[in-house]
Parts: structure tokens; C-alpha cells; sequence
């Protein structure tokens, strides 16, 4: 959506706009864009289209040596976007001494939750001259210091609010020239100076806005405004501005909300660039031989950076578990290796279906995963799926993707402790004595191990009860949902034109009992499939692959040369929607209610599969 | 640009930043709109700047008293560019 889709959303009355609101404030480029955004928003507020429930409502308080309007709206508007209802206190133009240190005055009457303090410029600056003694200047800077955190800790005392301390935007004219170096005394070295001192003695609660920072990063010329310092006491432009609320914003976010902790990553052109399974471990980019090589490893240190500081990395890929494990164990360029992984999702799942499992397994909320990726597909499905995971799509060029990981600063911490630097260590350790599946390869293994027997039986009076129960009670794993009763079930025993059987598994743990149904109709030389179920509890263990591998050979048996099966969608079936083309059928004719798809006998292949298979002919 | 066609993309720019814009017409002020208030002038001025691609110069905007006198100043600062 765009801000004239907004508006268009805005105007219909759709709840969608809360929404998409939060959205296009992150894209939003300036601060006009920002400020139409907060009229929209006000307009829906008066309009009283439904929105979600505030998670919280802060009482924000904002004071100054600044002007703190349109700073206060921005601020306001951005909160408000992502739930965080404020109820606010303004402070007057540089009247910000008085107002924390009276006692019983109107900010400590109001006793906010957060106080943002922007000092103003012109109360950090060295009175004397630029050859004074460093001795000297320095007393002065210490004395802002001083005068500052002793403000923060008056603030506290009175009101046990958060405080959000911004620090002074440095100078960016060229004034007194690379003389400026040499002395303490020039703005330029005594704000830095100060900011410095500033940012290593924040004591607990306190928390800096760093302007130095936000001025760096945005350009100091372009954070400039002289006109709106005469005209109305303007901290800085106002594309700066939304930095700096934007900051600010963000650290107030940050301390309600917790955290991300599990980093879950793609790998083909996330973490090297090609595609392992085709190009081979000897053909993926990665490493200091090319330029593209070169930036995928960069990527790779940063995300080691990041484990470093206590983020749990996890991979998600479509992929052969051991083709998507090789260049972590043989490519000697790789920076990550598979130790560094809390998780290894290498196969053929959905995205979304992996991550809720890594989720279950490690015991995490979805809500504290970030997914990376470079398909948009993938994305989506996890953006549709695992809605509570938030998503990052990589962009072109791989040069970005560590920049683009960072601006999404999902993984700040206020403090970072030992504990956190082992965190990776301890959740493995975990994970290895739950071990659990992780992969294709151990799934085979698995399987192996379960020594399953599969028993074929072509539709008989004993069973009949258990078919027609299973028939009129499976709704997931059922391509068409047609229910028989027992004299019509019993109608299809040795029927010339059906071939229906049933399917028993036992493995090592027990007997499953009958668990899966087929009945095709032979017309000619095809054979329809006219019903198709099985019993969930036994997905995922071959039954499906031994029941068409049978299918198959009865119907050979038979003459046919053509298998046609169909799915017909109901509201509790979409699991097997994509069955037949899963099984190897070609699709001919498929709508959103109906598919239908064909199997070439002449061609088929069985299945190999772990269940070794019994007939009751044999 | 004449005042004309200034004021008719000046309209587009308060419909975006005002809950009620206000009609434009060469005579109305800020008196006239209760929502305009100093508070929101400051918002209305960088959408302004930015649609027109125009800089104002210090006080200049604040000694024009309608929006014709707005207009013009517009005009004039956009064929200096």
C-alpha cells in the first residue's frame, strides 16, 4: 500500500489502515510524509474506524532546550502506530531545568513512565578561549556532564520514570578549521567530548538518544536548520527530526517489548550466493576469490557477530539435508559452521511449517523469530503462516544484506552479559538431548529404525465395519470426501470394475490398525481413483507411497494404462490439495473447488520406501 | 506559475496536512481556519517547501497575511530558482 491506498482505506472505513499504518511509517521518507501519515492517522481516530486495543499506554513526558513541537506530534504518531497510547507532557522552550527540579511541579505531578530530555546545543559550549589550558576546559566539560546526569538522577527520584537523556548534535561548519583537532576547547571536540563522557556514565534507567550518532549517519549539513532555530527554536531540519523520533521511539518500544532471539536463515544466495544442490560446493560464491564471494562472507561475520552478543541462529532452507550441510563442513571459505546452529531445517516443508517446529522444540515464542530470506515467496508463506514471525527480505545485492540486517534492529540489546555470549552453547546442549528429526537424511534413518510392515488387504466382509467408519469419518486426508454406507462398501467387494483395498501399519511401538483407503473404478483402460484417505496419525511414514506403489501394480494387473484421481476442495481437506502432483501426477484440469490429474502407468516408478509390505495373497 | 495555479496545488497540500481543510481562496489567513494554528504552520511550511521546491528566507512566510500574499511569495521564490 502507498499513502493514497492509505487515504483510499482511510475514506472506506477499513480496519486494514491500523495495519498497514505502522508499515508505511518505516517507509515513509521525510518528514512530510511522516506528518500526512499523522493526519491520516488522526482522521481515522475521528472517523473511529476499528482499531486493535493499545498494548499500553505511557505517560511521555518531553522537555527541552528546543521548541518540542512538531518533535512531541512525530513522536505521538509513531507510538501510537504501533499500540503504545501516550498520554503526553510538554515541556516550555528551554524551560527544562526548572521543570524537573521543582518539587511538586506540574511534570512531577504528571509522573510519567518516560521522560525525553533534549538539551539544548548552547548549553554545551566552552565560555573561554580555544587556548585555554586542557586542564581548564576540561573542569567545564565535566561541569555539562555533571549538570546532566544530576538532573537525570533528580528525575528519578521524583517521579521513577524512565529517562531518555538525547545528547548534543555536533558541529558541522567548517569554523575554526583543523585547528579544531588541537584544542578541547573548539564545539567540535568539547561536544564530542562530552557526549562520550556522557554515553560511559549512564547510570541504570537512563538510556541515550545519541544525536552525535543520528547526526553522523543522516549527514550533519543536512541536519541543519538554521531559519528554524530563529523562527521557532528547531532543534535541527526535519528530516532529522524524524531520526530522532524515530530513535526515541524506538527506545521507548524497546523497553516494554522483548527482544528477538532466534535468527532463522535461508541459505542458496542468502548465506552464499547460488544454489548448493546444483552448482556443487565448488560453485557457490562464498569467500575472497570474487566480489560477490566476498560479500556473502561478510554477511556471514556479522551473523557470527550477532551470535556472538547471544542471538540464536537457526537455518530454514528447500533443500537435501546433506547437500544444504556440505559447504559448513568442507567449503573452507564459510564462516559459519553447523555449531553455530541451534537448528539445521534443511528439506522440503514449508518454511512456516519449520519454523513452528524449531519453535516447539526450542521452546521459544514465534513472536522472538526473525526469518531471512532472498525468495519473496518464502516470505509470504511464513508472513501468512507464521504471522507472529517477522520477516526480512533481502534485497538485490548481497553488498546490503548485513546493512539492511542491521536497520531492522531487531536484535539491540539495552545491556549485553556473559550469560548471553554462551546462550548458543546451552540451547544445543538442550536440543541434543531432546533430539529430535531435523532433517531428511535422519528421517530415513528413522524410518528404518521403525521397522514397519504394511498390510495390503483388498476390501472383505471382516473389515467392513472399520472401512465404512473410516470412510465417513476422515476429513483431512481425504481427496474426495465421499462417504458410502456398509452395503455400499460391502457392494465393492469383489466387484470386477473397483479395486479398493485397505491399509494396515504395525511398526516396532504397535499396531496402528487399518489407517488407509482406496477405491478406484476401472473404465477402460483408466483407472479413477474415486476415493483416497487416510488417517493422520501415520503422515509423513510412506503409507502414501506404499499405498500408490500397490495402486499401481493392481492396476497394471488389471490392463489399465492411466491413473486419473481428483481432489475435491472442502473446507477441511486443503492439506491434501497438492497431494497428486506430490505423488507424481501430472494436473489437467484444476480449479480452487476441483483438480484433476493423471498418472502415466507405462512410466511409474515405485516408491522406495521403509515399510516392507504384506499381502494377504502372499 | 501565476497565484492561481499556486493556490490550486496549495489546495492539495492543506487537503493532505488539515482534518477539515479549509476551501482556498486568495483572502483567507490562518484567523480563519481554527485548526491552524502555529503548530501546524510549521508542518504546512516544509510540505510546502517540498512540493513547490522552494527555500524560504527567515520571516519572510510570517509577513504574508493571506494566502494570495502566500501565493505570490511562492511564485516569486520559484521563478528565482
Amino acid at each position: 500500500m502507498n499513502r493514497h491506498e492509505l487515504k483510499e482505506s482511510l475514506l472506506k472505513g477499513d480496519p486494514a489502515f491500523w495495519t498497514e499504518l505502522p508499515q508505511l511509517n518505516r517507509k515513509a521518507d521525510g518528514f512530510d510524509d511522516l506528518i500526512f501519515l499523522s493526519t491520516l492517522r488522526k482522521k481515522a481516530l475521528t472517523r473511529g474506524i476499528k482499531r486493535p486495543q493499545s498494548s499500553r499506554t505511557v505517560r511521555l513526558a518531553v522537555i527541552g532546550g528546543y521548541s518540542l513541537y512538531p518533535l512531541h506530534e512525530l513522536l505521538v504518531h509513531l507510538l501510537e502506530s504501533i499500540g503504545i497510547a501516550c498520554e503526553l507532557f510538554v515541556g516550555d522552550y528551554d524551560n527544562y531545568v526548572s521543570e524537573a527540579m521543582e518539587e511538586g511541579g506540574r511534570l512531577v505531578l504528571f509522573n510519567p513512565h518516560v521522560v525525553f530530555l533534549l538539551p539544548g546545543v548552547q548549553r554545551c559550549k566552552y565560555p573561554g578561549s580555544l587556548t585555554d589550558a586542557r586542564d581548564q576546559v576540561q573542569a567545564a566539560a565535566e561541569s555539562v556532564v555533571h549538570h546532566l546526569l544530576d538532573l537525570c538522577r533528580v528525575l528519578q527520584e521524583r517521579t521513577s520514570a524512565q529517562i531518555i537523556l538525547g545528547n548534543f548534535l555536533p558541529v558541522s561548519r567548517h569554523d575554526p578549521g583543523a585547528f579544531r583537532a588541537r584544542t578541547l576547547a573548539s564545539d567540535w571536540n568539547f561536544r564530542r567530548w562530552v557526549n562520550l563522557e556522557l554515553g560511559l556514565r549512564l547510570p541504570a534507567g537512563v538510556h541515550l538518544c545519541d544525536l552525535e550518532f543520528l547526526a553522523s549517519r543522516h549527514g550533519g549539513l543536512a541536519g541543519e536548520n538554521p531559519r528554524g532555530w530563529f523562527e521557532s527554536k528547531q532543534p535541527c531540519s526535519f528530516s532529522l527530526l524524524v531520526e530522532i523520533c524515530r530513535e526515541v521511539s524506538h527506545l521507548i518500544q524497546g523497553l516494554y517489548s522483548a527482544p528477538k532471539k532466534v535468527l532463522v536463515l535461508d541459505l542458496d544466495n542468502t548465506l552464499w550466493g547460488g544454489v548448493v544442490a546444483d552448482d556443487g560446493l565448488d560453485g557457490i560464491e562464498i569467500g575472497d576469490t570474487s566480489p560477490r564471494g566476498e560479500a556473502f562472507k561478510a554477511f556471514q561475520r556479522h551473523i557470527l557477530t550477532l551470535k556472538g552478543r547471544g542471538v540464536l541462529l537457526a537455518v530454514c532452507s528447500k533443500n537435501d539435508h546433506a547437500k544444504a550441510l556440505e559447504p559448513f563442513e568442507k567449503h573452507p571459505e564459510m564462516v559459519l559452521r553447523a555449531t553455530d546452529f541451534v537448528a539445521f531445517k534443511a528439506n522440503w516443508d514449508p518454511k512456516s511449517d519449520n519454523i513452528r517446529r524449531m519453535a516447539s522444540e526450542l521452546n521459544l515464542g514465534l513472536d522472538s523469530f526473525v526469518f531471512v530470506d532472498d525468495n519473496p515467496a518464502e516470505i509470504e508463506i511464513v508472513r501468512q503462516f507464521a504471522p507472529e514471525v517477522l520477516t526480512i527480505l533481502l534485497g538485490p545485492d548481497p553488498a546490503e544484506y548485513a546493512g539492511q540486517l542491521q536497520d531492522c534492529r531487531l536484535f539491540e540489546a539495552q545491556n549485553i552479559t556473559a550469560e548471553d555470549v554462551q546462550r548458543t552453547s546451552q540451547y544445543r546442549a538442550e536440543m541434543e538431548r531432546t533430539s529430535l528429526l531435523a532433517s531428511a537424511t535422519d528421517m530415513d534413518a528413522y524410518l528404518a529404525s521403525l521397522e514397519m510392515e504394511g498390510f495390503i488387504n483388498e476390501f472383505n466382509p471382516v473389515d467392513v465395519p472399520r472401512l465404512t467408519q473410516l470412510i465417513n469419518k476422515s476429513n483431512q486426508f481425504n481427496l474426495t470426501t465421499r462417504r458410502r454406507t456398509e452395503a455400499e462398501v460391502q457392494a465393492l467387494i469383489g466387484h470386477p470394475d473397483f479395486i479398493s483395498f485397505s491399509v494396515r501399519l504395525k511398526d516396532r511401538f504397535g499396531d496402528h490398525g487399518l489407517i488407509g483407503i482406496v477405491i478406484g473404478e476401472r473404465k477402460g483402460d483408466v483407472l479413477e481413483i474415486d476415493t483416497w484417505l487416510m488417517s493422520c496419525r501415520v503422515l509423513k511414514r510412506q503409507v502414501e507411497e506404499t499405498m500408490l506403489n500397490e495402486f499401481v501394480r493392481l492396476a497394471r494387473d488389471r490392463g489399465c494404462v492411466r491413473m486419473k484421481g481428483v481432489y475435491l476442495a472442502t473446507p477441511k481437506n486443503e492439506m491434501v490439495r497438492k497431494f497428486y502432483p506430490q505423488m507424481g501426477f501430472q494436473s489437467t484440469e484444476v480449479t480452487e473447488e476441483r483438480g484433476e490429474y493423471s498418472l502415466d502407468l507405462s512410466t511409474y516408478q515405485p516408491s522406495p520406501t521403509k515399510i516392507s509390505v504384506k499381502r494377504q495373497d502372499s | 506559475m501565476n497565484q492561481t495555479e499556486v493556490i490550486a496545488k496549495l489546495q492539495e497540500v492543506f487537503d493532505d496536512i488539515f482534518l477539515e481543510p479549509p476551501k482556498l481562496t486568495p483572502a483567507i489567513s490562518a484567523k480563519d481556519v481554527p485548526e491552524w494554528d502555529s503548530l501546524l504552520h510549521i508542518s504546512l511550511l516544509v510540505a510546502v517547501e517540498k512540493t513547490f521546491d522552494v527555500r524560504f528566507r527567515v520571516g519572510e512566510v510570517e509577513a504574508t497575511r493571506n494566502i494570495g500574499e502566500f501565493a505570490d511569495l511562492i511564485a516569486k521564490r520559484k521563478t528565482e530558482k
